[in-house]
């Protein structure tokens, strides 16, 4: 048992030191040791206890692989799942039979026939549950299904780039969540595993199973490790190896950064998008009753009323559902908006981020630190206005950015800076502002269209449309100036900040390893004006920040400050080494060798 | 060919003649194939002389650099440690001149470059460096 145990063991890596064990995969040890723990699942079997003890090894180990954890045994969903499965299905058909039945005039054979269609979702919800099974193996994630068609998907831990676990009311009622595991297949694209429903302690294990795993086998000591987005000033607790939490089967430390406060809420009032929402829902619900009035005939019915009726009356009533609407749209928004982002919060757990909210259908995202390249501050005027702004995370490999890498909601500036100073690597430098002659080209962009169309307008003689340009056109100056104001890129020592746009300004900060490459681009008139678009490229978020109309010697020399060994190579005269002033060096080597065309 | 169509289209205008066809366009319905000419002369004549004199690379150990454009211009530098594929490509017409194109591309569509008109063996000979290399110094390469 003693030398079984050895690798599992809380010590193990550190007293095997350098020795290198040529296969790690199976320890009866840990599996027998953690039998012996109390099982949180109640039933759920050994695996349920984190059976690797000493996996994440303290750094004494580094040089001996940290061990593999054995494979676990093989699971399956909640047979509560029985319940929601069937019940997920009836609702994409609810509509379809509820039509059939009333159509039928409640005729016995249609009836009957939707009988059967309701008992044989149940049975596929039974058979479902009978034949789906997943097994987090030592190297892979399988999961089996079907009986005649059998189908096998195997997940190689390695890949998986994230865990989420997301939960409809009605999963709620019975405890149960759909875990999702998204993998980045060979060829980039995406593949998921998904496990419809699990009970959500079984999830949460999941997921933390499964990421220390992957962290296991990727040979990381912790998960974060050397990400340009983990904070500096990590909480102790977070940073330790985690040795005396996982041996004694405890979920990983937590520390929350962010739960919604009450007034948060009505940050939904500066979001155009929200307020126009309800209407949306409306008019869809309006269609819907016209639908349904139009069927059964109703509406003859109703037109013939209405018209027996005064007009004026008419009238008066559409007017005061215009206005009741008006003034129920920041309801409506503040609603719709609470019912989605209910009980935002933001936590750390081992080494990821998680971001969970929601009223009805709780959704949680997990961003590991090790994926998170930076983050984005999106706002627009209004918002600025009320000091509030978004944060959202720029991260490797995330698909459905928008809502997904969600790191805050809108929400007071102060407050949001302090959660990117506690969960994150803030920037701390200043943004240089762009050089004058951007001003111009800024002005130029948001002014010239408008006066163009004015003046042909006012050439064809239609003043008023020349006048309505002439308006749009004068609006772009202080736009113009807006957009000006907000260009910057700047540079602490690790990160780098790029700021732009005015109707959704956005101010990138991504780590100085996160930079992937380099690109300028100078079109003849910024040629003429010393100007260049600096677009840095990023493996994550959106692909790429630009700097736009940045100075192109001091953009030069910007990028020669970051990444030296990238640029400095290609450079007429180097730079003074990095907080030297050499703003003078210019990318205007003629390389010897380039037999181009 | 394009230029073939425009000059039979103004031809066609001014021996029908339509009445709806306003009588200054007519005038100068000869200048529309006019311009385009002048404008693909310019297209195939000089454009590629004046990319030819403006394009460079250069390959070195960790980065790659390429310049192209001719009116306006771009630089970009794509370190070799971040690469996730090179792409050797040759089509029909450029096996005819004995040329290819060679494409490196990262994790972001912002760090892909692209090499047109190089020599067909310097091409060949580049890419497999390059893929050596890669295997060197390859990091996660997000």
């Amino acid at each position: 048992m003693t030398e079984n145990e050895e690798p599992g063991l809380p010590t193990g890596p550190g007293d095997s030191g350098g020795e290198v064990r040529p296969d790690y995969r199976f320890v009866p040890g840990a599996l027998a040791r953690s039998e012996t723990g109390n099982s949180p699942e109640g039933g759920r079997g050994p695996g349920a206890q984190e059976p690797y003890g000493g996996g994440r090894g303290p750094e004494a180990a580094e040089p001996a692989p940290a061990p593999v954890p054995p494979p676990e045994p093989v699971y399956r969903l909640s047979p509560r799942s029985m319940m929601t499965a069937p019940v997920n299905l009836l609702k994409g058909f609810a509509v379809p039979l509820g039509v059939a039945v009333v159509v039928g005039n409640f005729n016995p054979w249609v009836l009957g026939s939707v009988a059967v269609a309701i008992v044989g979702m149940m049975l596929s919800g039974l058979f479902t549950y009978l034949t789906f099974s997943y097994q987090v193996g030592s190297e892979r994630l399988e999961i089996r299904q079907g009986l005649i068609n059998r189908h096998r998907r195997t997940i190689p831990l390695e890949r998986v780039r994230g865990v989420d676990i997301t939960s409809t009311l009605l999963h709620r009622l019975f405890g149960l969540a759909v875990v999702k595991v998204e993998a980045a297949a060979g060829g980039g694209r995406e593949e998921e595993g998904k496990l419809d429903a699990v009970t959500i302690e079984e999830a949460e294990r999941l997921r933390r199973v499964l990421l220390h795993r992957r962290a296991v086998l990727r040979g990381d000591t912790e998960g974060a490790g050397e990400t340009a987005a983990e904070p500096g000033a990590a909480p102790a607790a977070d940073e330790g190896t985690g040795e005396p939490g996982a041996a004694h089967g405890s979920p990983e430390p937590e520390t929350v950064y962010f739960t919604m406060p009450t007034g948060w809420y009505f940050y939904a009032l500066l979001s155009l998008a929200h307020l126009v929402t309800p209407f949306a829902v409306l008019a869809a619900l309006l269609g819907l009753i016209g639908q349904v009035i139009g069927e059964t005939g109703a509406a003859e019915e109703a037109v013939g009323w209405l018209l027996f009726r005064d007009v004026t009356l008419l009238i008066g009533v559409a007017v005061g559902t215009i206005v009741v609407l008006l003034l129920l749209m920041p309801v409506f928004a503040v609603v719709s908006y609470g019912i989605t982002h209910w009980g935002f919060t933001l936590r750390r757990r081992g080494g990821a981020l998680i971001a969970e909210r929601g009223l009805f259908t709780r959704q949680s995202v997990t961003l590991e630190y090790r994926r998170i390249r930076g983050y984005e501050l999106l706002d627009s005027p209004l918002e600025r206005l009320r000091r509030a702004v978004r944060l959202r995370a720029v991260v490797t490999g995330l698909g459905e950015t928008a809502t997904r890498a969600m790191l805050l909601p809108i929400g007071d500036r102060a407050r949001v800076e302090q959660v990117i100073e506690q969960a994150l690597r803030p920037f701390r430098g200043l943004l240089i502002p762009h050089p004058g002659p951007a001003l111009g080209r800024r002005l130029f962009r948001a002014v010239a269209p408008f006066a163009v169309l004015a003046v042909i307008a006012g050439g064809a003689g239609l003043y008023i449309l020349a006048g309505a340009f002439a308006f749009v056109a004068l609006l772009g100056v202080p736009l113009g100036v807006d957009r000006y104001r907000s260009l910057g890129h700047g540079y602490d020592g690790r990160r780098v900040s790029v700021r732009s746009g005015s109707l959704r300004r956005e101010q990138a900060v991504v780590g100085r390893e996160a930079i992937i490459g380099w690109t300028w681009s100078q079109s003849l008139f910024q040629r003429r004006s010393g100007l260049a678009h600096l677009e840095l490229a990023v493996g994550a978020g959106s692909g790429g920040y630009t700097a736009i109309d940045a100075g192109f010697e001091e953009s030069v020399a910007f990028a020669a400050t970051v990444t030296p060994e990238m640029v400095r190579p290609f450079l007429e005269r180097s730079p003074e080494p990095p907080d030297g002033d050499g703003a003078e060096g210019a990318v205007q080597a003629e390389e010897p060798e380039g037999p181009a065309s | 060919m394009v230029a073939t169509v425009l000059s039979l289209i103004a031809w066609g205008m001014v021996s029908a003649a339509w009445p709806w066809v306003p009588g200054w366009l007519l005038e100068h319905v000869w200048w529309i194939p006019g311009v385009y000419l002048g404008y693909a002369l310019v297209k195939t004549i000089v454009a590629p002389r004046w990319r030819y004199r403006v394009h460079r690379w250069e390959v070195t150990s960790d980065v790659v650099y390429t310049r192209t454009g001719w009116l306006s211009r771009a630089w970009q530098l794509v370190p070799v440690s971040r690469i996730q594929t090179v792409d050797h490509t040759q089509s029909w017409l450029e096996r005819m001149f004995n040329v290819a194109t060679l494409r490196v591309q990262t994790a972001s569509y912002a760090g892909s470059s692209t090499i047109e008109g190089l020599d067909a063996a310097e091409a060949q000979r580049i890419s497999e460096e390059l893929a050596v290399r890669i295997g060197e110094v390859r990091d996660d390469a997000t």
